[in-house]
């Protein structure tokens, strides 16, 4: 594990890198949020009806832009780069797992997920099974996911928000220069989302994508040019500087085993197709081909980040090795300089502050635009699937909204206060809540649409063990950080083999054996929900608006009610408008949600 | 009314002939006909209008080939979903498209790895030309940009299959927009 455990440093300074207010960058990360928001602004006329339109109507670049933005966060933008240039061959694990994962998705689950046509994954969860309590532990899940996803963003937010806006330890009594920026950081954040949150933001994803690739594709460009690393596509051309840059940049398994590798790129892709603000963008394309061809557009686009970040990390090992120090040995790059080493890159290859400020501002745009996200998706977990549907159904807007409110201020503060200190690396912090997914939501996803006799009890159980499984590593590795008294790990042995960011290798199997053991040994699933099932993979095309079980219930009563249709269907319509009509403050945060990321 | 476009299609290529279809294609659902038929025939004036045209469209093109012929005689939501054991002709071709895929990106994602844990010597030479070692460039190149042409494959595929079994995903939102006026 030395990706995380070399982090543990509590000075997380960056050494050589420039700290201090600069105007320029500082106004251009205003200015950016600005953008955001006026954006927000502008196309919010589109309100809830226009928006939905224009949501069925996303095509496929458009989509596979979205997917993109969604995807990208601090822990792609600098986290990769980071763990590629301290852990060497074993940080390329990041750039597998987190790309090669979306094919799983693609042939799985895409299509499958548009037809079946609900709105958040606690829903899938709920609907397939039957369950507000498969509801609600996938709830608890997304808001888990949220907020150890989030940590790795505030973290990444932090350290980059030192270069542009400088050191103001001490500012807050007790805490350090990044500690008051995380702070800050986190401040600015929620705050952006209480304001975006209520507008449908729909162009902001293309925007997102755009600022985020052309900052780091351009800062590599000129990073690699200006220094004669690369002339144009340097994608391709740091192959001969890797000889260069000290075995510990390249040679396989030098400070981690195959074991490790393996069990973390796994992790990582059963955890892509698993992630709630991932899967949501399958259910509103227009349709299901839609949803294939947009995967393979956002691959795309996901793609161009991740064939690049390698090469960054390069050029910036090799820069720093020149200008500050040896990178590797003793007392070598710390975790918090290798976090800015994309920043630290541009910076240290004398570019104007005003350049390294476009970069840094990338990171920032990535990692804002995410945690808002995934707060989003988090307090609609809790004000929606938890608190309406379970605790107080006659909820009013009023309170579900204040619900809303206050679990993103919680969501916020407890963030807010685990990356004070962090236990790992941007990119590990994320790979914990990859983990998650991929030991809770994954086979529930998997199971539920590819074996129609999955059934409620089967998947209380699976959900549970998997919760419990991820716990263990999580708890024998991460929590002891944030105790002082105690070493981490509790155990070395457990932390080999089921180490908390590979967790989901040995925690998938069980959750997929308990899962289908407990649904053979108890009743079949209902068959109307085996007909939704069957809807899911049917080859019929589908309406726009339609559901699967829309189909089911409209095609499956025809045998008992076709007589009686037309009472059925005003009665059925009756009761959709409404529905609709409930939906759509959900909706409004839906949409929200799948755009931000 | 967005009722269900299968039963739609159904119809396109069973009007008139129905009956003889139905015998065909499930003995139960004669029955079931018979009672709800009723309630249908009006239903059916509703909408019938504006689908006449359409029909003749559609009908041409699915007559024409086999698949498209099982593909409209094949009750999906009467088919067991099971991902090891296939039960329509459509999810079976899907299927070895599925894993066809899923055995070239295992072999993407966690060959070139085992390959260097296994023979580290030869992996980690040095390439020609592009100057990688080769583990090195087989990982960080080479298994996100299988995945990017396998993805691009399966898509490709997949329309092919669609096709194949005649079935146009343009078509479903013509009749169902017609049909959500109401």
């Amino acid at each position: 594990m030395t990706a995380s455990s070399i982090l543990l440093q509590s000075d997380l300074l960056p050494e050589a890198l420039n700290i201090s207010f600069k105007l320029g960058p500082a106004l251009l990360v205003i200015g950016m949020l600005g953008l955001f928001l006026t954006i927000g602004f502008v196309f919010r006329v589109a309100d809830t009806d226009d928006m939905w339109v224009a949501g069925r109507s996303i095509g496929n670049v458009e989509n596979g832009m979205a997917i993109g933005a969604n995807w990208m966060s601090a822990a792609s933008y600098l986290g990769m780069a980071a763990s590629i240039a301290l852990a060497g061959f074993y940080g390329l694990v990041f750039v597998v797992g987190w790309t090669t994962g979306y094919f799983i998705l693609l042939i799985f689950l895409a299509a499958q997920l548009r037809r079946f046509g609900k709105y958040t994954a606690p829903d899938f969860v709920g609907d397939r099974f039957n369950s507000d309590t498969a509801r609600a532990i996938a709830a608890v899940t997304t808001f888990l996911i949220g907020f150890v996803y989030a940590i790795g963003q505030a973290k990444g937010m932090a350290l980059v928000g030192l270069y542009i806006f400088g050191n103001y330890g001490g500012l807050i009594p007790g805490l350090d220069g990044y500690q008051v920026m995380v702070v800050a950081m986190m401040v600015v954040t929620v705050g952006y989302l209480t304001l975006s949150g209520m507008l449908g933001a729909t162009k902001n994803q293309a925007v997102q994508y755009v600022i985020l690739i052309l900052a780091f594709v351009v800062g590599l460009f000129v990073v690699g040019y200006t220094n004669g690393y690369s002339t144009v596509l340097p994608q391709l051309e740091y192959g001969a500087l890797i000889s260069q840059l000290g075995s510990e940049f390249s040679e396989p398994f030098s400070g981690s085993s195959y074991y490790l590798w393996v069990a973390t790129t796994f992790s990582l892709i059963v955890g892509t197709c698993g992630l709630p603000h991932v899967l949501v963008r399958f259910y509103t394309v227009e349709s299901e081909r839609t949803a294939r061809w947009s995967t393979v557009w956002g691959l795309f686009f996901i793609c161009i980040l991740y064939w690049s970040a390698p090469a960054f990390a390069a050029f910036g090992t090799d820069l720093y090795s020149q200008n500050v120090g040896a990178t590797y040995g003793d007392p070598g790059m710390t975790g918090a300089a290798s976090e800015v080493i994309v920043v630290l890159a541009a910076q240290l290859s004398g570019l104007p502050s005003w350049f390294v400020g476009i970069v840094a501002a990338g990171g920032i745009a990535a990692a804002i635009a995410t945690v808002a996200g995934l707060f989003i998706a988090g307090s609609s977990a809790i004000s929606h699937d938890i608190y309406t549907n379970i605790i107080n159904e006659d909820a009013t807007q009023r309170q579900q909204i204040l619900v809303g409110r206050l679990s993103i201020v919680a969501l916020g503060a407890l963030t807010t206060l685990a990356a004070l200190n962090p236990a790992s690396s941007i990119a590990a912090l994320v790979g914990y809540a990859f983990s998650l997914a991929g030991s809770v939501l994954f086979p529930m996803f998997f199971l539920g649409m590819w074996w129609e006799n999955a059934n409620r009890q089967g998947a209380l159980a699976g959900m549970t063990t998997g919760l419990t499984l991820w716990s263990i590593p999580m708890i024998n590795q991460i929590v002891p950080t944030y105790i002082g008294s105690v070493e981490a790990p509790l155990s070395a042995g457990l932390a080999t083999w089921m180490p908390a960011i590979g967790s989901a290798l040995i925690t998938l199997p069980i959750v997929f054996v308990v899962t289908i053991a407990v649904s053979m040994a108890t009743d079949e699933p209902s068959l109307e929900t085996k007909r939704i099932v069957r809807q899911c993979h049917s080859p019929e095309p589908m309406g726009q608006q339609e559901t699967a079980e829309d189909v089911v219930a409209d095609g499956g009563e025809d045998v008992a009610t076709d007589g009686g249709r037309a009472m059925d269907d005003a009665g059925a319509d009756g009761g959709r408008a409404v529905d609709d009509a409930a939906a759509e403050g959900d909706r409004t945060d839906d949409a929200t949600t799948e755009e931000e990321r | 009314m967005t009722d269900n476009t299968s039963r739609e299609r159904d119809d396109a290529v069973t009007d008139g002939g129905r009956a003889t279809d139905d015998a065909v294609t499930d003995g139960g659902r004669a029955t079931d006909d018979a009672v709800t038929d009723g309630g249908r025939a009006t239903d059916d004036a509703v909408t019938d209008g504006g689908r006449a045209t359409n029909d003749a469209a559609t009908d041409g093109g699915v007559a024409s080939s086999g698949a498209a012929q099982t593909h409209n005689n094949t009750d999906y939501l009467g088919a067991e979903v099971n991902i090891l054991n296939p039960s329509t002709p459509y999810m079976r071709d899907h299927l070895r498209i599925v894993w066809s895929g899923f055995a070239v990106w295992v072999l993407a994602v966690w060959g070139p790895v085992t390959l260097t844990n296994f023979a580290p010597g030869v992996m980690t030479q040095t390439m020609p030309i592009l100057q990688f070692p080769l583990h090195y460039f087989l990982v960080a190149f080479g298994a996100p940009t299988s995945a990017l042409i396998l993805a691009f494959w399966y898509s490709r595929k997949r329309d092919a299959l669609d096709e194949k079994y005649g079935i146009e995903h343009g078509t479903a939102d013509v009749a169902t927009d017609g049909g959500s006026d109401e």
